[in-house]
């Protein structure tokens, strides 16, 4: 998590999704940055410059995969948590006008080591390491000196947020408050640690009610077909059915002959569909990021956790056993004579 | 075993009309005989069977099978007897696609619990009677129709039982191959002292028979040697 256990500032109209600011205008870094320095309880302040989309182009995306993070160099770690780069790199230095660190997903993706060039809104830029983090966000982030980010992007002495981190002992909740009743600091608006994850909490609990409705849909209809498919697998061979009985089978037999057969199909329909499932899950992942689909691999387990993996496997064994009940009791009650009747 | 049937009778009703496949019928069988029933398709041939093989309940009459009348019996206590005591053979095989020859002949004796090496065993044995010792692994698609039958035959007689019902066992079979089986069933009949019923078409089933009946119109006349 960035800015751990620290509050956030930002533009008034601004909202702040975990870490990422959304929306809202810049604020003057100098002057905004002293203010805050200068209230009762603050330990440090880190302004950052915080763009979405890596490119030539700024864009605002439905779903940004890429960012920018421009942060003074002595407060990399205070903002970002350690820093561990892979292989020789090292951090830029904090008047570098040219050196970035690079996340390991978009190195990846790019082919990007220590020395790559690269070129960002026109300014030839060098890999001076590749972050080794398991962090989505920093995974997928170039960071680089603060003043440079500034530059590049064109938003001089400019901030989009600031970390401030409490004196040990102040609540964070005392520093927000005091931040935005300062009369000096006009136009922001400051979340403690707990506010700026609340705030996802609404969409989080909406997209929840979507997702037990649709999964209580899917239940409902993936219950039908396997009760459909089972009625349909029984009938055919009722004459099986008919056969067993006329050989002494007890009723129960053909019921147990039956749910074995739709828990199998239920296991290995499990398997074959969480297989497949995660694998959809990845490439509809790379086809809205654009990251290509090997580089989620080595994290598919996130994308799709061992435990969701269990819960399904379980639902669908559970489904093909409940979908075949019914059909094994018809399969039961059959009148033998009717069905070899019929056959004939 | 002994059968006798006493006015027994069997309805079914289609649409809006019963039709009656078996009308009062009295029949006894007291010995391990071959006894054949001729007569034309719908005749009530097949209800019969079903009827003295214990697959059906009749609308009216008894069936007894050692004196004790059937339809006093619970459904299991039917099916105990049908495990037991009576083996079928079917004019279409009804084989298991997916067991091997062995395993078909197995299933009977799997279902009163007999041991996995009581029932290889004897499942062996039962093929090498029916000449398909070799065949033992292949599955009812490798198999030819009188292989199929053959099969039939030796899974019915898993159980060792008293009597084999054979609904049209010939049926689909060429004259050589039907001559087998018959063959077959007469050997089953003259050597475990089993008795079998079967109905049939077939005229060399009718000349190796103790005793034809003939059904016509749900009604059973005995044509030789009835008792």
């Amino acid at each position: 998590m960035l800015f751990n256990g620290q509050v956030t500032v930002v533009s008034k109209d601004a909202i702040v999704i975990q870490a990422i600011p959304i929306g809202g205008g810049m604020l003057p870094q100098d002057s905004t940055v002293e203010e805050i320095r200068a209230i009762p309880g603050v330990s440090a302040v880190t302004p950052v410059l915080f763009v979405t989309s890596v490119g030539s182009q700024m864009l605002i995306q439905a779903v940004p995969v890429n960012f920018t993070m421009g942060i003074p160099v002595e407060d990399w770690e205070l903002a970002l948590g350690p820093i561990a780069l892979k292989g020789n790199g090292h951090l830029p230095a904090n008047d570098s006008s040219s050196e970035i660190v690079a996340g390991g997903s978009l190195a990846d993706q790019y082919d990007w080591t220590v020395g790559t060039e690269i070129q960002v809104n026109g300014y030839k830029l060098h890999v001076s390491g590749v972050l080794d983090t398991r962090m989505a966000l920093l995974s997928r982030c170039l960071v680089m000196p603060l003043r440079l980010a500034q530059s590049i992007y064109n938003y001089p002495q400019m901030v989009n947020i600031i970390a401030v981190k409490p004196v040990q002992n102040v609540p964070q909740q005392n520093l927000t408050e005091a931040i935005k009743s300062d009369k000096k600091i006009i136009n922001v608006n400051a979340l403690t640690e707990t506010q700026r994850n609340d705030i996802i909490q609404p969409i989080l609990e909406e997209l929840q009610t979507w997702t037990i409705g649709t999964e209580a849909v899917v239940f409902i209809i993936s219950l039908i077909l396997v009760m459909t498919v089972t009625v349909m697998s029984v009938s055919e061979r009722r004459r099986d059915f008919a056969t067993l009985d006329a050989m002494g089978a007890p009723a129960s037999y053909v019921f147990r002959v039956v749910i074995i057969e739709t828990s199998l199909i239920g296991v290995l329909g499990g398997v074959i569909g969480i297989a497949l499932g995660s694998l959809a899950a990845i490439v509809l992942a790379s086809l809205y990021t654009s990251i290509p689909v090997a580089l989620f691999f080595p994290s598919i387990f996130e994308i799709v956790p061992p435990l969701y993996m269990l819960e399904m496997f379980t639902a669908i064994v559970g489904i093909c056993c409940v979908g075949g009940v019914i059909p094994a009791a018809n399969a039961m009650r059959m009148r033998i004579a009717e069905v070899l009747r019929a056959e004939y | 075993m002994k059968i006798r049937t006493v006015n027994l009778t069997r309805s079914f009703r289609v649409g809006s009309s019963e039709i009656t496949a078996v009308k009062a019928t009295n029949l006894e069988i007291n010995e391990p005989k071959l006894v054949t029933i001729i007569g034309p398709s719908g005749s009530g041939k097949s209800t019969l069977l079903n009827l003295i093989g214990l697959n059906d309940y009749p609308t009216s009459g008894e069936v007894f099978i050692d004196d004790s009348n059937t339809s006093q019996l619970s459904g299991s206590e039917r099916r105990k007897i049908r495990g037991a005591r009576i083996g079928f053979v079917f004019q279409t095989f009804n084989l298991f696609p997916t067991l091997s020859a062995l395993e078909n002949v197995e299933l009977p004796m799997s279902l009163v619990n007999k041991s996995q090496k009581e029932q290889r065993e004897r499942a062996m044995k039962l093929l090498e009677t029916v000449g398909l010792a070799r065949r033992h692994d292949h599955r009812p698609k490798q198999l030819s129709m009188g292989e199929m039958q053959r099969v039939a035959i030796a899974r019915a007689l898993a159980n060792k039982p008293e009597m084999i019902i054979a609904d049209e066992p010939t049926g689909e079979l060429d004259s050589a191959t039907a001559k087998e089986i018959i063959s077959l069933l007469q050997d089953i009949n003259e050597r475990d002292k089993t008795m079998v019923v079967v109905a049939t078409h077939d005229e060399k089933i009718i000349d190796a028979a103790d005793l034809v009946y003939t059904m016509q119109d749900g009604q059973l006349k005995p044509k030789r040697g009835s008792e």
